[in-house]
C-alpha cells in the first residue's frame, strides 16, 4: 500500500511542475505582448505629437511666408523676402515629413493631399503677387482681390491643420482605447493565473512534505526490520544472499561471512568467493543444486557441508526463491542455515535410540531367561515333588510331609510370581495392533479360562451385552481374566461370589473420576460382592506388587492390576477402582470412543 | 514286532526331562516304544537312516544344543519321507512367538511341559491318543496349544 503512494506522488509532482511551466510561458507570452503594445502606443503618441508639432511648424512657415512678403509689400525691403524665400525648402521638408509620420493613416494622407493643395495654392497667390509687385504692373484691385483669395486659401489651411489635429487626436484617442480595452484584462489575467500557480506549488509543496515524512518513516521503519533481520540472522544462525541475475551479481548478508568464519563484507561476494569454503566431496552437489535452485526457481533445500576459515566443518542447508520486482529485474534470494547442531542433535538421538534398542533387546533376552530358563529348574522341582507325593509318601515321617507340603507351596507361589512377571513385562512391550473385536467373545474366553475356579467357588457371572471395539483383544481378554479372577479371589469364604460385567457409553463430564470435557467414553464396569476394600487404598491397588492382604490370607503376587492398569494406558483409558469393606468392589474401565491408534 | 505298538520319539537336552517322559510311558498302559535323543543331530541321524522306524508322534524340544527344535522341524517338514509324523512341540516356554514360529512351520501341537507329574501323564496318554487326522484337519492357531 505504501509502496503504491509514493509511487503515484512524481506523478502528480510532474503534472504541476508542467502546469507551471505552461503558465510561466503563458505569463511570459502575455507580458511580452504587453509591452509590444505599449510600446507602440507610446510611440503612437509621439508620432502624433510630432505630427501636430510639424503642423505647426508648416503653419507657421506659411506665416512667415506671408509676414514677410507683407513686410516687403510695405517696406519695399528685399530682406523681408528672406523668409518667404526660405519658405519653399521648409514647407516641402515638412511635408514630406508629416506624410512620412501619417504614411499609415489614409484619412490623413487625404488631408495632407487636401492640405498640399491649399498651401499651393496660397503660395501661388504670394508669388502671383510679388510678381505684379516687383514688376509694378498690377492693379489696386487685383491685388486685393489677390491678398483676400490669399487670405481666404490661408483660413482653409488652417481650417486643414486643425482637422488633421483632432483626427490625429480622434485617431490617438482611439488607439488609447483599444490599449485600455487589452490592458484592463491583463493584470486581472496575471493575477488569477499567479494565484493558481501559487496554490499548484502550495498543493506540491504539501504533497512532498507529506511524502518526506512518509518516506522518512518509512527509511525508519525499513532501518529497524534490517536491524531486525540481521539480529534474526545471529541468533538464528543463518544467513542470506542475493543474486541479480540480470547482472549476475552477488551480495552476502553479515553473518553469511560470519557463518563461515569470516568477518563480514571480508571478501568480495561472489560464486567463486563462497565456493572454496565447500568441503570437496560436496561441491559438485553444491554447484549442480545452486544452479537447479536459481534456473529453475526449484524450492527444494538442499543440504552441504563447508570448511570454515578455522578449519571446522560445519553442515549446511540452503534455500531460497526468484522474486521479482516492479523493475522486472530477476533476483534470486537464498538463505543458508547452519544446521550443525541439528545434525549433532540427531546423531546423538540416533545413538540414544540405538542404545535403547539393545536396552530393548537385553530386556528381551531377560524376558526369555524368566520364560524359559528360570522356569525349567522350578518346573522340575515341582515335579520331582509331585512325583516323590504319589509315590513315597507313606515312607515319609508326618514333619517331612509338611515340609515338603510347604517347600510344593512356595514353589507354586514362585512359578505364579514368575508367570505374572513376564505377563506384565508382555504388557509393555508387547506390538499394539488394535484391530475390530468382540468384547463378548474375549468375555468368554476369560471365562473360559477361569472355568475351574468359576466351578469351585461356585461364582454366578452375569454380564450385559458388550460391543465390538477397536482393541489389542488378547490384551482386553487378559484384562477380563484378571478382573474376574480378581475377584474370585477376594470373595467372601461364606457367600457364593456373584460378578456382575455391565457397559454404556457415557460424555466425561458426567462421571465422578474422569475430566470436564465432552469425550465420549466406553464405561465397563466389574462388580462383585466380595470382601471389598477401604476407598482409601483405591489408588494402591493398582501399583506394582502392592497388596493389600497378607499373603497366608489370599493369595496374589501384587501384579494382576497393575497389568489391567497397564492394559487400559495403552488403549489410552482409565482404570479406576470403588470399594466397600466386606460389601464388594467396583472396578470402572473408561476406553476412549475415538481411538488413536498408537 | 507287534505293529499295535505306538512308535514315540522325543528329542530333549535335559536328562530330567527324558528320565519323567519316559517314566510317565512306563506307568501309562498304553502300548508304547519310546525312543529319546539328547539333541537335535541325534535324532535326524536317526530319522534319515534307511533302517529307523519313523516314529508315529515325535516330541520336540525347543530349545537344545547342536541343532534345536525350530530347525528340526523344518528339516523334518522339507521331506516328503517324514509326512506321516505327527510333530508335538515339547517346550518349558509358551511364549506367543514360539508358539507362533512353529504353528506357521507345520508343527500339529503345543505342548507346556507340567509340572505337575500326574498332570504330564494326563497330556502324553491324550496327545499319543488322539486321532490326528481329525485334529490336523481343523488345526487353528486356538487349539494348536494344549489346555488342560
Amino acid at each position: 500500500m505504501k509502496r503504491i503512494g509514493l509511487h503515484k506522488s512524481p506523478l502528480f509532482l510532474k503534472i504541476i511542475f508542467v502546469v507551471s511551466v505552461a503558465i510561466i510561458f503563458f505569463i511570459g507570452g502575455i507580458t511580452f505582448k504587453h509591452i509590444t503594445v505599449l510600446k507602440k502606443s507610446s510611440a503612437y503618441v509621439s508620432n502624433s505629437y510630432e505630427v501636430n508639432i510639424e503642423l505647426e511648424r508648416l503653419m507657421s512657415c506659411i506665416k512667415d511666408a506671408e509676414t514677410g512678403q507683407r513686410g516687403y509689400l510695405l517696406s519695399k525691403d528685399k530682406k523681408f523676402l528672406i523668409p518667404y524665400q526660405n519658405s519653399g525648402s521648409l514647407i516641402k521638408k515638412s511635408h514630406q515629413r508629416i506624410s512620412e509620420l501619417t504614411s499609415n493613416s489614409r484619412t490623413q494622407q487625404n488631408n495632407l493631399k487636401t492640405l498640399q493643395y491649399h498651401i499651393n495654392k496660397r503660395l501661388n497667390y504670394l508669388s502671383k503677387n510679388l510678381y505684379l509687385v516687383q514688376h509694378e504692373k498690377y492693379s489696386e484691385d487685383e491685388l486685393e482681390y489677390n491678398l483676400i483669395t490669399g487670405q481666404k486659401s490661408m483660413d482653409s489651411i488652417r481650417l486643414r491643420i486643425e482637422d488633421m489635429i483632432i483626427t490625429q487626436k480622434v485617431l490617438l484617442k482611439n488607439r488609447q482605447k483599444d490599449y485600455d480595452s487589452t490592458m484592463n484584462y491583463t493584470p486581472l489575467l496575471i493575477y488569477l493565473t499567479l494565484i493558481i500557480t501559487l496554490i499548484l506549488i502550495t498543493i506540491a509543496f504539501v504533497k512532498m512534505n507529506r511524502d518526506l515524512i512518509l518516506l522518512k518513516n518509512t527509511i525508519h521503519t525499513l532501518t529497524v526490520e534490517i536491524e531486525a533481520n540481521k539480529l534474526s540472522e545471529i541468533v538464528g544462525n543463518f544467513g542470506s544472499w542475493k543474486l541479480d541475475i540480470e547482472t549476475n551479481t552477488y551480495t552476502f548478508s553479515d553473518n553469511e561471512y560470519r557463518l563461515l568464519g569470516c568477518e563480514p563484507q571480508s571478501f568480495e561476494a561472489s560464486k567463486e568467493g563462497f565456493l572454496k569454503f565447500i568441503h570437496p566431496d560436496d561441491l559438485e552437489f553444491v554447484k549442480e543444486s545452486a544452479n537447479n535452485a536459481v534456473m529453475n526457481d526449484s524450492r527444494v533445500p538442499f543440504m552441504y557441508r563447508v570448511i570454515r576459515k578455522d578449519g571446522e566443518v560445519r553442515y549446511f542447508k540452503d534455500m531460497g526463491q526468484v522474486v521479482s520486482f516492479a523493475s522486472q529485474n530477476k533476483t534470486y534470494i537464498g538463505t543458508t542455515r547452519d544446521i550443525t547442531s541439528e545434525i549433532d542433535d540427531k546423531i546423538t538421538t540416533e545413538e540414544r535410540n540405538r542404545e535403547l534398542e539393545s536396552n530393548n533387546k537385553e530386556l528381551s533376552a531377560f524376558n526369555y531367561i524368566a520364560s524359559h530358563d528360570l522356569q525349567e529348574p522350578l518346573r522340575k522341582i515341582e515335579t520331582f515333588i509331585s512325583r516323590l507325593i504319589s509315590k513315597d509318601h507313606d515312607n515319609i515321617s508326618t514333619s517331612g510331609q509338611q515340609y515338603i507340603a510347604s517347600i510344593q507351596k512356595s514353589a507354586n507361589r514362585m512359578r505364579v510370581l514368575i508367570e505374572d512377571l513376564l505377563q506384565f513385562s508382555r504388557t509393555n512391550k508387547a506390538e499394539k495392533t488394535f484391530q475390530l473385536s468382540n468384547l463378548n467373545c474375549l468375555l468368554d474366553n476369560a471365562k473360559q479360562e477361569l472355568a475351574q475356579t468359576i466351578e469351585e467357588k461356585k461364582a454366578v457371572l452375569t454380564s450385559s451385552v458388550l460391543p465390538s471395539l477397536s482393541i489389542i483383544p488378547f490384551q482386553i481378554q487378559q484384562l477380563f481374566i484378571n478382573l474376574i479372577g480378581n475377584s474370585l479371589k477376594y470373595s467372601k469364604a461364606n457367600e457364593a461370589p456373584s460378578i456382575s460385567i455391565n457397559y454404556s457409553i457415557i460424555v466425561a463430564n458426567e462421571e465422578e473420576f474422569l475430566p470436564d470435557t465432552y469425550h465420549e467414553y466406553h464405561k465397563i464396569t466389574v462388580e462383585d460382592n466380595g470382601i471389598g476394600f477401604d476407598q482409601e487404598y483405591a489408588k494402591n491397588i493398582f501399583v506394582l506388587f502392592n497388596r493389600l492382604h497378607n499373603k497366608n490370607e489370599y493369595q496374589g503376587t501384587g501384579i494382576g492390576l497393575a497389568i489391567c492398569k497397564k492394559i487400559v494406558e495403552n488403549h489410552k483409558g482409565f482404570i479406576f477402582a470403588k470399594g466397600v469393606l466386606h460389601e464388594g468392589s467396583t472396578f470402572i474401565i473408561y476406553l476412549p470412543v475415538e481411538q488413536k491408534q498408537a | 514286532m507287534n505293529t499295535d505298538f505306538i512308535n514315540i520319539c522325543l528329542a530333549d537336552d535335559d536328562e530330567d526331562d527324558r528320565l519323567f517322559f519316559t517314566d510317565a510311558f512306563d506307568e501309562l498302559r498304553i502300548n508304547t516304544k519310546v525312543s529319546t535323543f539328547n539333541d537335535g543331530v541325534e535324532l535326524m541321524n536317526y530319522l534319515n537312516n534307511e533302517d529307523s522306524i519313523l516314529p508315529n508322534v515325535l516330541f520336540l524340544d525347543l530349545n537344545m544344543p547342536k541343532k534345536n527344535g525350530v530347525e528340526c522341524l523344518l528339516e523334518i517338514k522339507q521331506n516328503e519321507k517324514f509326512s506321516d509324523i505327527a510333530i508335538a512341540i515339547y517346550s518349558t516356554s509358551s511364549s506367543e512367538e514360539h508358539i507362533e514360529e512353529t504353528f506357521i512351520n507345520g508343527a500339529n501341537i503345543y505342548i507346556k511341559k507340567p509340572n505337575d507329574f500326574e498332570k504330564l501323564k494326563k497330556i502324553l496318554s491324550e496327545v499319543v491318543t488322539l486321532n490326528w487326522q481329525y485334529h490336523t484337519s481343523g488345526l487353528n492357531k486356538d487349539n494348536f496349544l494344549m489346555r488342560m
